[in-house]
């Protein structure tokens, strides 16, 4: 046993930025925005500090002043919530230091930051339904004013179609925690699931099930319902900030709430295969959209798509192994999606452009942003020695054998193909009238951010050892056939880039500019609703 | 007239969450699809509110008997989900305000085409 550092009660966690950021309004700007980087020192300091005590201490289960359980507000830091609230703590914490310099941290910007920060922790540590429904309604709303932020390019629709779509699918969400009041008469999570598990007629809860499942879907951007978040993550009036903090934490609030929420039906519904599927699409989809993609910040939004199926198909495979390596997963995507948002924006604000092609020579122009993003590419590629070879390797190691493992060398092989495309930003000449930029900030969160990477490559086994606790052993993952699959499917994904890819423009710029209108994509939120339903009616 | 009798307020409000979900998906103007996403939540605050519902109870407040009292854990939490409902169709509203400026349209496949490209 360690010593654990102190740390205070869990509804710290939630009400300090608020608090603290409300509070300090009244302060002119640059005060306040010290003040607020105390702030995120100090709520980084204590995610670190309860995660600790939650990976070698115990589970911290906390009724807010001192109500019953059941009827109390419940937090909640466990093996799951504990390392996602570390993420969250030390995540915002690293951007709001990269974006001390940019010119968009006004006062209404930093008290909007702060208040989604909040309201994440939240979502993560609430051990109650209706709790998480505040608290998504609460982020919703904060993100939906983050992504029009910068108002010369204000991308309204984007974010009217994000607020749209999430109200509907909250709709659903506050109707299932209705049934599921009616037939358990709690709302607590551990208790649901003890009451679930009593129930005469399993099938009484499967309308619940498929609501609230679909509201899940749909903030986790599953197909068919992830219209919503590339142009809400890549929206060119969204700073590379906030772009950062949905595609590396936001997003993931849906995966989280999916493992939640599927353990909390366990007792009656598994459809643990259905979601796997699903994931496997979302996957393949996802990469081909992103080739597809002239913009650079569409490229990345596109591409969480595409690494949100994968988690979740890994999450649902069923072997141990496979579901901590798709755990494991979360956390390396929000590292490397996050630098290479992060990156994104500030080379987009040197050259002035957010188009690929007209994208060259950032390893020359801007050298540690420049190997920070190739950091993130080699990361998400999963290169050998990279951290997401690791978690890839986990997954494949469920899949031993059967026909999954090829579908996941066709992801993998989709990750390279979109990564291909987005690294051509990186090399060549740049253009003769660059002017270099020098900001310690960004250049220190870069690499940091491009250690940690590196890092959770090479200790990839301890580091999942040590985040969540399982052990396994990662040695494969450096094996010699790992590194040839790698360069192979490396080059196969530069031939296809150059020789097909390269050749089927209009066709890819049919695809590029064919959208979906919001009563279509309402269309598909009940077709996934009636699909999902039908599917619970038979798995029961 | 036998089905009529059969169904409750409950049920109606799963045919009116229903109803808004039909809006949402054939409505081609803006405010009436906002509308009906706003219907649809309402739908959802009324099943809520008659999810333990006794005849006869009355409020959950100092002076009725205990045994006698409604369940006052759904009135708690819809206050705060019709708060939230009320907040995000006035958000919804809002933005459809900066679009129709913009755009000089309230229909959704028409403001798809009129997209910057």
């Amino acid at each position: 046993m360690m010593t654990l550092l102190p740390t205070g009660p869990l509804y710290l966690l939630v009400l300090i930025p608020v608090t603290v950021a409300a509070f300090g309004f009244f302060l002119p700007r640059r005060q306040y925005q010290r003040l607020l980087l105390l702030t995120n020192v100090v709520v980084a300091y204590l995610a670190v500090a309860t995660f600790i005590e939650v990976r070698w201490g115990a589970d911290i289960i906390e009724l807010v002043a001192q109500w019953r359980e059941g009827v109390a507000i419940k937090l909640v830091a466990d093996q799951y919530s504990g390392p996602m609230v570390l993420l969250t703590g030390l995540f915002f914490l690293g951007t709001y230091v990269f974006s001390t310099r940019a010119d968009y941290m006004d006062k209404v910007f930093l008290f909007l930051f702060m208040l989604l920060q909040s309201a994440i922790f939240g979502m993560f540590l609430s051990g109650d339904i209706f709790n998480i429904y505040v608290l998504l309604e609460l982020g919703m709303l904060t993100i939906a004013i983050l992504i029009m932020y910068k108002k010369e390019k204000q991308a309204v629709y984007d974010a009217m179609l994000y607020l749209m779509m999430n109200f509907i699918a909250m709709a659903f969400f506050l109707l299932g925690i209705g049934y599921l009041y009616r037939i358990t008469g709690v709302l607590d999570l551990a208790m649901l699931e003890q009451r679930l598990a009593l129930l005469e007629s399993p099938r009484s809860a499967i309308v619940p099930y498929a609501m609230i499942l679909t509201a899940v879907a749909l903030k986790s951007a599953l197909w068919p319902l992830f219209g919503w978040l590339p142009r809400a993550h890549g929206a060119p009036s969204a700073p590379g900030i906030v772009s950062a903090i949905l595609s590396g934490i936001q997003v993931k609030v849906g995966v989280y709430l999916l493992v939640r929420l599927s353990g909390v039906f366990s007792p009656i519904i598994d459809a643990a295969p259905f979601f796997a599927a699903i994931g496997f699409i979302t996957s393949v989809v996802g990469f081909m959209l992103a080739v597809a993609q002239k913009d650079i910040k569409l490229i990345l939004a596109y591409h969480t798509v595409s690494q949100v199926g994968l988690i979740v198909f890994g999450i649902n495979l069923g072997p141990d192994v496979a579901f901590w390596g798709g755990m494991y997963h979360v956390i390396n995507h929000a590292l490397f999606k996050g630098l290479l948002f992060l990156t994104a924006g500030v080379i987009i604000d040197q050259y002035g452009t957010r188009y690929y092609s007209e994208i060259r020579g950032v390893l020359r122009r801007m050298p540690i942003v420049g190997l920070a993003a190739l950091a993130g590419v080699l990361g998400i590629t999963g290169a050998p020695f990279f951290n997401g070879s690791i978690s890839k390797y986990f997954i494949q190691q469920g899949l031993q054998g059967n026909l999954g493992e090829l579908g996941l060398y066709i992801i993998n092989f989709g990750t390279i193909l979109s990564f291909v495309k987005y690294s051509t930003i990186l090399f060549g000449a740049p253009s003769p009238d660059a002017k270099p930029a020098r900001d310690p900030y960004i250049a220190v969160v870069s690499a940091a951010f491009g250690l940690a990477i590196l890092a959770g490559g090479i200790f990839g086994g301890p580091a999942v050892a040590l985040i969540y606790g399982p052990e396994y052993a990662a040695v494969g993952a450096f094996g010699l056939d790992k590194m040839i699959m790698f360069a192979l499917t490396l080059a196969l994904g530069v031939a296809v880039y150059r020789w097909i890819v390269l050749r089927i423009g209009d066709f890819l710029t049919t695809i590029r500019e064919f959208k979906f209108n919001f009563n279509q994509v309402t269309v598909f939120l009940t077709s996934f609703f009636v699909v999902l339903l039908a599917y619970a009616y038979f798995a029961v | 007239m036998a089905l009529l009798e059969y169904l409750d307020v409950s049920d109606l409000a799963v045919g009116l969450f229903f109803i808004g979900l039909y809006g949402a998906m054939t409505q081609r103007n803006i405010i009436k699809t906002v509308m009906s996403v706003g219907i649809m939540d309402l739908a959802a605050v009324v099943f809520f509110m008659l999810a333990n519902y006794q005849d006869g109870a009355g409020p959950p407040i100092s002076g009725t008997p205990v045994d006698r009292m409604a369940d006052p854990v759904p009135q708690a939490l819809m206050i705060t989900a019709i708060v939230i409902g009320v907040s995000v169709v006035a958000m919804c509203l809002a933005m459809f305000m900066r679009v129709a400026y913009r755009y000089g349209t309230a229909d959704w496949n028409i403001l798809i085409r009129r997209l910057d490209k």
